[in-house]
């Protein structure tokens, strides 16, 4: 399987990493090699086996509540805001179109 | 006696008798950091005075005859991306090079509550990904045996400061061998336990369904002690398993054990002539020791690093995502909503971490979701299936640890598939989730040569019991 620049770029688009041109070009050699050994399972007969997965063990969700947490650690949480003023944290508006 | 060259099993002793202080201990491998670790670099952050009060206090309580347990006042080291409260953790990554541990892991709790001394944390590739700690954002560590060689990855950190008894054992995670390969090029033990024995809560996930947290020590004995300790069911994950405890028990003899070989591993092309012939020795004597060596058929035994190199990116791409500069870690500021995510990421994230995201955002996206990650988890469902099979005719099964020994700085960089090959004997255990060890083998003077053991699902007593007589046989 051999990706287009124009794939990866879309991929990094979709991963939201921003890649420069010649990012894009390493990246897709380097990928391709990567893709052309995995395609190896393609080889595999998977007729009528099903996907693993782990067997659920929690007995259905938690309730949908608030806990409260200690001082410290709520402290730490807030630390680690990158744009913060007190109890007031910074984000980027959501409003703006998202790229697809 | 050298403090810092003690065992665990041994410390305890000179402990128990009073032949060594928790201080005297801490302050051995406080000052073997110091001397050491300017040059080979498996520390990121050293807790010093902490550490010199917990073994104080540790002392203490041993004086009043309240210890906590086995690994009271002993000093430990821990991989930087399982989370000590209000210390730095890093990940290896520029992305959390000054983020702040809010809690700590579910495994530190328990070392902790134990008495342990926490020396600090150590280098890793960065998020756990690699296989050399040449892709830490914070430069690579050497290894001791040869500061020119790699230490492997991705818990090299951990791994040297065993090796260098810069501690006298640490924890490190396991994804894909990042456990087991470094201990193997470092020449200690490594163990990483089935998968369910122990929580991962606060280790920074990388591929939840393969990530384990495990020890690496001086012996099979010193897992044993540190397994005991960190195991256990947790509320705070749901994928520990409700299983009867690992309880350590040492049989003096492997007659009548049969060890499977799968005959397409020691087939493979590209092992090492020093490996080989390692192992190749260890198998002569576990032999001699009364084991049936026993051929299976590992069926996608092949397969199972393809498997491994679509599952994880896919698991990284989704766990990685929640780094995107707005709630922790690093943020370019000022810009609208998906430049910040996406330049804030660009920045902050190692070449390497891209990979294998992109990749796995590949293996997940619609029109290539069914060829890459449902295929590869009907084959893991035939992977798991091979190896239960197998384990009704033998015990355990043996392979090398890695192809190569511990290969030069460089020497990879440039060929991120080579790297992935390195993982061909111990990324198959991940994906069927098997606990699995690695013992140094004797490689007269060469550099170290790790032998792997596997045991079915939660069998860590014999998988230790045989990894432990082996060991002191080799000794």
């Amino acid at each position: 399987m051999k990706l287009t620049k124009d794939e990866v770029s879309h991929l990094a688009i979709l991963a939201r990493i921003k890649l420069t041109d010649e990012q894009i070009n390493k990246m897709t050699d380097e990928v391709d090699s990567i893709l052309e050994y995995v395609e190896s399972i393609q080889k595999v007969d998977v007729t009528g086996v099903e996907p693993f997965a782990m067997p659920a063990k929690s007995q259905g969700f938690r309730a949908d509540q608030a806990f409260d947490c200690d001082e410290l650690t709520r402290e730490l949480i807030l630390e680690n805001f990158p744009d913060r003023t007190g109890d007031l944290l910074t984000a980027p508006g959501v409003f703006l179109n998202p790229k697809s | 006696m050298i403090p810092n060259e003690l065992t665990i099993t041994q410390a305890i002793k000179e402990l128990e008798s009073g032949g060594l202080t928790s201080r005297q201990l801490t302050e051995s491998c406080l000052q073997q950091i110091q001397s050491l670790d300017g040059a080979l670099h498996a520390f990121l952050d050293v807790y010093k005075d902490e550490a010199l009060e917990q073994a104080d206090r540790s002392d203490m309580r041993r004086e009043q005859g309240n210890i906590l347990s086995p690994l009271d006042g002993i000093p430990i080291a821990i991989k930087d991306n399982i989370m000590v409260q209000n210390k730095r953790c890093t990940a290896g990554s520029k992305m959390l090079a000054t983020y702040n541990s809010a809690y700590d892991a579910t495994v530190v709790k328990k070392l902790k509550d134990a008495g342990a001394v926490i020396l600090g944390k150590t280098n890793l590739d960065e998020f756990a990904m690699g296989g050399s700690t040449e892709h830490s954002a914070f430069g690579p560590t050497k290894n001791p045996r040869n500061p020119e060689c790699v230490p492997g990855g991705s818990s090299g950190g951990s791994a040297v400061a065993v090796a260098s008894n810069m501690c006298l054992a640490a924890l490190g995670s396991d994804t894909g061998g990042s456990i087991r390969q470094p201990a193997s090029f470092c020449g200690i033990t490594g163990l990483k336990p089935t998968y369910g024995r122990v929580s991962r809560s606060g280790l920074i996930a990388m591929a939840s369904s393969f990530d384990q947290i495990g020890p690496l020590a001086k012996s099979v004995e010193d897992t044993a002690i540190i397994l005991s300790i960190i195991q256990g069911q947790d509320n705070a994950d749901q994928t520990t398993a409700n299983v009867e405890p690992f309880i350590a028990n040492w049989e003096n003899s492997i007659k009548g054990l049969r060890i499977g070989l799968s005959k397409k591993t020691w087939a493979t092309g590209g092992i090492e002539s020093q490996v080989r012939e390692a192992t190749e020795e260890s198998l002569k004597l576990l032999e001699s020791l009364g084991a049936e060596l026993v051929d299976i058929d590992l069926p996608y035994v092949d397969e199972a690093l393809a498997v491994y190199y679509i599952l994880m990116p896919c698991e990284v791409s989704a766990n990685l995502s929640r780094f995107d500069g707005i709630r922790f870690g690093a943020r370019k500021q000022d810009l609208p909503l998906f430049e910040t995510y996406a330049e804030s990421r660009a920045e902050n994230l190692g070449s390497e971490v891209k990979r294998r995201i992109l990749i796995g955002t590949f293996s997940l996206s619609s029109g290539y979701i069914d060829a890459y990650y449902v295929h590869a988890k009907k084959v893991q469902t035939l992977i798991r299936q091979g190896y239960n099979e197998a384990f009704k005719s033998v015990d355990l099964i043996v392979t090398p640890t890695a192809p190569t020994t511990a290969f030069k700085f460089g020497t990879k960089l440039n060929d991120p598939l080579s790297m992935y090959l390195g993982d061909i004997f111990t990324v198959s255990v991940n994906v069927a989730g098997l606990p699995a060890i690695s013992i140094p083998c004797n490689t007269n003077g060469g550099m170290p040569v790790g032998l792997q053991f596997m045991a079915p699902w939660f069998e860590e007593a014999k998988l230790l019991s045989v990894a432990r007589f082996l060991q002191e046989k080799l000794n």
